[in-house]
This record gives structure tokens, sequence and C-alpha cells, in this order.
């Protein structure tokens, strides 16, 4: 059986496409963001509420930027394609740690190798010392939110 | 209908009496609340009914309010709420609510008490006095504190939902006190009195917080706010350390007795 996480799927045009009235800004207020780029030291992840988005997120989910990325702090990786991921869970651990984030929100889709994601920043929690409200988010191909709830 | 949606509830239960059954229809528990300063425009935005319940409900007050005439259903604005499921409680509200049950434990132990206690009795007057102590201490220092001096100041506090929580702390304390006062003086019949009364005020304030208040609360808080809130309350739980398990050892103890 085909991984759900590389069908090919194609998705009808929707007939209420957004009509943009000029450009939209974005939200992105740091760089870099990949999380093996990142520093947890750096000074935008100190108290702050870190986005952790998997790759895709942000191409499904159309209000992306608006709704999620604003105000926050982000990092993004893929967890069925990234090596070293040990290292992952390390700076996950570190910005609970160490930059004393306010809040983690992971932003994953609902194919089931995402949910790695997910499971690399619990077993960050496990060994943090420090405890941090922690969110999941669960977007769908066509961009819906299909499940949030703090873990 | 748009003149009624911004009076007191109480105001409108005692002129159409009615008006609490469909109330109660719905699950909006205002007709033995005591206050009853709550508008109903607010009443009904934070009691998170659907659209087509709110029109229903709306409908059922308006042919009350105006016998005969053709009812115009208000619009109530609300907050948009996420798609897919409802969110889990943020983990300082759960904090909040798993002290609740700890708190109800007690309750549900006050009857029982207050029946077998014989004021002469030195054991009794000893369980009656380690319950003040939780009261006073664990459900009011530690719960209310983190209500009362945190999570409300999110909040406007001249809501008059609020308003309703800090009257029913304010006579919490009250009861706690006049039964103290009775027990020194020997008088049975009012620690009963007030024990019994403060049971019965605080199961019906924790119903309101658990099932209308904090899932409100929940819906408004940014996610900046939920992360400095359990902030906030890891700094009272390590100023309050070794409470939880001192009273949790407590009601274990007053459940054998009194189970």
């Amino acid at each position: 059986m085909e991984c759900p996480g590389s069908r090919t799927v194609l998705f009808e045009e929707k007939e209420n496409a957004n009509e943009a009235t000029g450009s939209i800004k974005s939200e992105l207020r740091q760089w870099p963001i990949q999380l093996h780029l990142i520093s947890p030291a750096a000074p935008y992840y100190q108290g702050a509420d870190v986005v952790l988005t998997a790759d895709c997120v942000a191409y499904a989910l159309g209000g992306y930027h608006q709704n999620y990325l604003k105000g926050k702090s982000v990092a993004i990786a893929c967890p069925k394609l990234d090596e070293d991921q040990e290292v992952y869970i390390e700076k996950i651990r570190s910005w609970f740690d160490d930059a004393k984030i306010n809040t983690l929100t992971v932003m994953i889709m609902q194919v089931p190798c995402c949910g790695g994601l997910l499971r690399l920043a619990q077993e960050a929690m496990k060994k943090s010392e420090r405890k941090v409200p922690v969110k999941s988010i669960v977007v769908g191909l066509q961009g819906e939110i299909l499940n949030e709830q703090w873990i | 209908m748009e003149q009624y949606l911004n009076t007191g509830i109480k105001e409108l239960i005692s002129k159409f009496p009615a008006a609490g059954d469909v109330l109660n229809r719905f699950n909006i528990g205002c007709v033995p609340c005591n206050v009853g300063t709550c508008l109903l425009k607010d009443i009904v935005n934070i009691h998170d009914l659907t659209a087509e319940q709110e029109q229903e409900l709306f409908w059922s007050l308006g042919k009350i309010f105006t016998p005969g005439k053709p009812v115009i259903l208000p619009e109530i604005k609300r907050k948009e709420k996420p798609a897919g499921n409802s969110p889990s409680f943020s983990p300082p509200v759960k904090m909040l609510m798993d002290e609740h049950v700890l708190i109800k434990r007690l309750i549900a132990l006050i009857p029982e008490m207050v029946t077998r206690l014989d004021i002469g009795k030195e054991a009794d007057k000893k369980d009656v006095l380690d319950s003040v102590d939780f009261i006073r201490n664990y459900a009011d220092r530690f719960h209310h504190a983190k209500e009362e001096d945190i999570l409300f100041k999110y909040f406007d506090e001249n809501m008059d939902i609020l308003k309703v929580m800090h009257e029913d702390h304010t006579s919490g304390r009250n009861h706690v006190k006049k039964a103290l006062e009775a027990l020194d003086a020997g008088d049975g019949k009012t620690v009963t009195d007030h024990l019994s009364a403060y049971a019965l005020l605080l199961s019906g304030h924790i119903k309101k917080e658990d099932e209308v208040l904090y899932p409100w609360m929940e819906r408004n808080l940014t996610t900046r706010e939920i992360g400095e809130m359990y902030g906030k309350f890891g700094n009272v739980d390590r100023e309050f350390a070794g409470s939880q398990e001192k009273y949790e050892a407590l009601i274990n103890a007053l459940e054998k007795k009194y189970n």
C-alpha cells in the first residue's frame, strides 16, 4: 500500500479562491528557521511562544502567517526526511530549559510520518526540567485544522 | 428583544418566571444564583451555545417577554472557535480543575461529618478543624488565590460573572469563619448549618467554573497568556510546596472515616 505521506493527490481548484487586494506581509521575524540551523540560544527564542512547524504545513495552511506565525518564533523540520534527529530533541529541550520559552505549538500534517515531530517534542519534554504548555495542531492536506489540543 | 439582552438575569426571571424554565432547558443554571446581575447577552455569550441553540433560546424567551408579538432574533457576537475538534483544556486551566477534584472530595464528606458531629468529642472537633484548615489553606489561599490573583486578572473584573465568582469566594469565607466561631462556642447546630451552606455554595460554584466559566475563559485566552499563567501558577505551587500531598493525605484519612 502506498505511503499516505507521498501518495499523489490533485486537489480541485476552489471556487472561492482568495482574492488578493495587495501584497500580504510576512509575519516572519527571524532567520534562520530550519531546526538544524537555528540556535536555541538565539535571542528570538528567549521567553518566546515558539511554533515548531513541519515543513509542509505552511504550504497547506492558507492563513499560516496571520493565524499561527504572527507574534511567535519559529523552527521548521521534516521528521520523515531530516537526519540526526537526536540533535532536534536536544534543541527542543534547550528551548524549554535554557531559552525558557513560554509555550510550544507543534504543527504537523495529517500524514502518519508527520507524527514523528510531535514525538520528538514529547521526548524533549520528558528530558527537560522545566515544564511548558505544549499544543499540537494537525493540518489536513487542504489546509483544514483537523485537531488542536494541549498535550 | 434588544432591551432584554441588557437586563440582569435575576430581574428577568422575577418578572418572567417562565424564563427560568427556558434557561434550565438549555442547562443555563441562573435560577438558583443568589446574585443574578449578569446581563442576558453575557450569559448567552458565555455558555457557548450553537447558533441553532442560541436562536431557539431567544425564540423561546421572546415568546415569554413579548407574547403575541413577532420575535426579532438578535445576533450575539462570539469569538470564532478553531475549526476541527474543540481544544482540550490548557495545562494551567487543567491544574485548577484538578484542584477542584480534591475540594469536591471534601465537600462530599461534609454531610456525613456534620450528621455525626458531637461537639463534645475532641475527635469530631478535630475533623472540623482539619476541614476548616483545608478550606482556608488549600481551597482558599492556594486555589482561590490562583483564580483571584492570576486567572481573573486576564479579564475585565467588572464583568458580572467575575463579580459573582468573587462574591461566592467571600460568602464561602464567611461561612467558614462563622462555623469556626460556633465551634469555639460549642454550638454544634450553627457549625452544621454553616459547613452545610459552604458545601452547597462551593459545589454550585465549582460546577459553574468547570462547565461554563473556564471553557469560556479558555476560548478567550491567547497562547501567550496561557504560557504566562502556567509560569505564575508554578510560582504559587513552589510557594505552597507540599500542600498538595499534605491535603490529599488529609482527605484520604477523612474519607476512610466518613465513607
